[in-house]
């Protein structure tokens, strides 16, 4: 069976650097921290990182009220990064339901507004009796993509998956294989994540945030670098239109890059704690998916979060397939780790340098530490061509991805 | 509770919850095809009114057959008669 090719030819972002995409690579462009201090964060008692990335909910109400009843924030950023992709796309109005095309949307969890408003409500009295029946639809796991599917009247293949900071780069892995295979001709791929103290003081209890900058909040995160102390959240959303590139040829469409390669992988090792080998394996397997060899690759966007191990453990993978030759970069330094939907807006960003020719580099990287030389740091922008890039996400539950896209 | 007290306080839920204008709020209008709710919107709708009035009516039958706003005010109106509204909350 002769496997079909699959393009990108739509992006649209949420961010806590803007509501679009555009916003988003301006202000990388011009090194700007999303993140703040978080006010009223004190309140919670044993939260040690009082720093996130927040993303501005804005312009909800065109979305009508009927469907928006059942939408928190990160569905409602979807549906914004949603449109916002269609419409770049360019494809035409009787694509969406024709059945063809589906909506594959990953999160962490479902609303964390919600669910902890759900608490909230039902716990102190043990009382159902004041929780509305769209309370339900928020806290789903799947609540973004299936908010997006029926707000846009997609139907196709809906999927949510579900694999923390890996959950986007599943999505699109997965949109790719249903493309590949040609169960679908069109796919709205991405990921999504809600900010909440519950989300932050989920990494913060076992010591992953960033918790030393909380009076210099845009000194954090500090991906590979020697003072970096641990993650800071963000929220969003980051969508991808995936299409069989035939079609997308046919009508013309701006192309951002074709997906050549994809692997994801268990680690098989430990729940919380990064594994080297494990990445190199799903890196590895990713490239040979693609058909290339390390040197064939010319940026590496990274997960680095910059927690002490996770980063420690990707320089390493890294360094082990490709040495010190190839550029690599973290975007978590400008607006935060958007958990599940980081894969996704990583990759827009990323696919943007492709256009561009320029790699951003990773943002309060000032001395990389010692644990993670060895590859090649972006530090200060670099004019690159970028034909082939692998993009890297690695999650909670030992869940490891990476993409590889080629320039078209 | 006075009627016209009853009448703002119903079609404040009208307004907060359900984003409806005002003007289209009518005692003979129809909650389904006139205000555009549906049934998940019913069950809302009673956790709005049961915060906004300070009652329990999610088990009470009489819900299933408000049809109008009107059906509203006057069933409101009723659980007054039967002590059943407590003060009205400020929220």
């Amino acid at each position: 069976m002769q496997l079909k090719r699959v393009v990108i030819s739509g992006v649209g972002s949420v961010s806590p650097l803007g509501l679009d995409v555009a916003s988003l690579l301006a202000a990388i462009e011009n090194k700007q921290s999303a993140v703040k201090r978080m006010p009223g964060w004190e309140r919670y008692r044993g939260l040690r990182s009082l720093v996130a990335a927040p993303a501005e909910l804005a312009n909800e109400k065109e979305i009508p009220r009927q469907s928006r009843r059942s939408m928190g924030r990160m569905s409602i950023f979807s549906v914004q990064a949603s449109k916002q992709a269609l419409a770049d796309s360019g494809i035409s109005e009787s694509l969406i339901s024709s059945g063809r095309m589906g909506c594959i949307i990953g999160s962490t969890m479902g609303g964390a507004e919600s669910i902890s408003e759900a608490f909230e409500i039902m716990l102190p009295e043990r009382d159902l009796s004041q929780l509305t029946s769209m309370k339900f639809f928020q806290c789903l796991s799947h609540t973004a993509a299936m908010n997006v599917a029926q707000y846009l009247g997609i139907k196709g293949c809906v999927l949510a998956t579900s694999a923390a900071c890996a959950s986007a780069l599943q999505a699109i892995g997965a949109g790719y294989d249903l493309i590949r295979l040609g169960k679908q001709d069109a796919i709205l791929c991405g990921g999504a994540e809600e900010l909440h103290p519950i989300v932050t003081g989920s990494f913060d209890i076992i010591f992953a945030t960033s918790s030393s900058y909380n009076d210099n909040p845009s000194k954090t995160p500090r991906p590979f670098d020697v003072s970096r102390d641990g993650l800071v959240c963000g929220e969003g959303a980051g969508i991808v239109f995936l299409e069989e590139r035939e079609l997308a040829l046919k009508r013309g469409a701006k192309i951002y890059a074709e997906i050549i390669g994809y692997n994801t992988c268990g680690s098989g090792v430990h729940i919380s704690q990064s594994s080297a080998s494990a990445m190199r394996q799903c890196i590895s397997e990713a490239l040979k998916s693609a058909n290339i060899k390390p040197t064939d690759v010319d940026y590496i966007n990274a997960h680095a979060t910059a927690t002490i191990q996770g980063d420690q453990e990707e320089a390493q993978a890294i360094r082990n397939i490709f040495g010190d030759d190839v550029p690599v970069s973290s975007l978590k330094g400008y607006f935060g780790h958007t958990l599940g939907a980081s894969g996704a807006i990583e990759l827009i960003v990323s696919l943007a340098m492709m256009q561009k020719g320029q790699i951003y580099p990773t943002f309060n990287l000032e001395k990389v530490g010692d644990d993670c030389r060895g590859i090649f740091h972006v530090q200060e922008k670099l004019n690159r061509d970028i034909s082939i890039l692998v993009k890297n996400c690695f999650a909670f539950g030992g869940i490891n991805a990476a993409l590889v896209c080629r320039k078209e | 509770m006075a009627q016209k007290e009853i009448i703002k306080m119903t079609n404040e839920v009208f307004e907060e919850a359900f984003e409806i204008e005002s003007q289209k709020l009518t005692p003979e209008a129809n909650i389904f095809n006139d205000l555009g709710l549906d049934s998940l919107d019913v069950v809302d709708l009673v956790v709005a009114l049961q915060k906004k009035f300070g009652v329990q009516i999610r088990n009470d039958e009489r819900v299933r057959n408000i049809r109008t706003l009107g059906d509203i005010y006057g069933f409101i109106d009723a659980l007054g008669e039967e002590n059943k509204l407590s003060l009205p909350r400020e929220n």
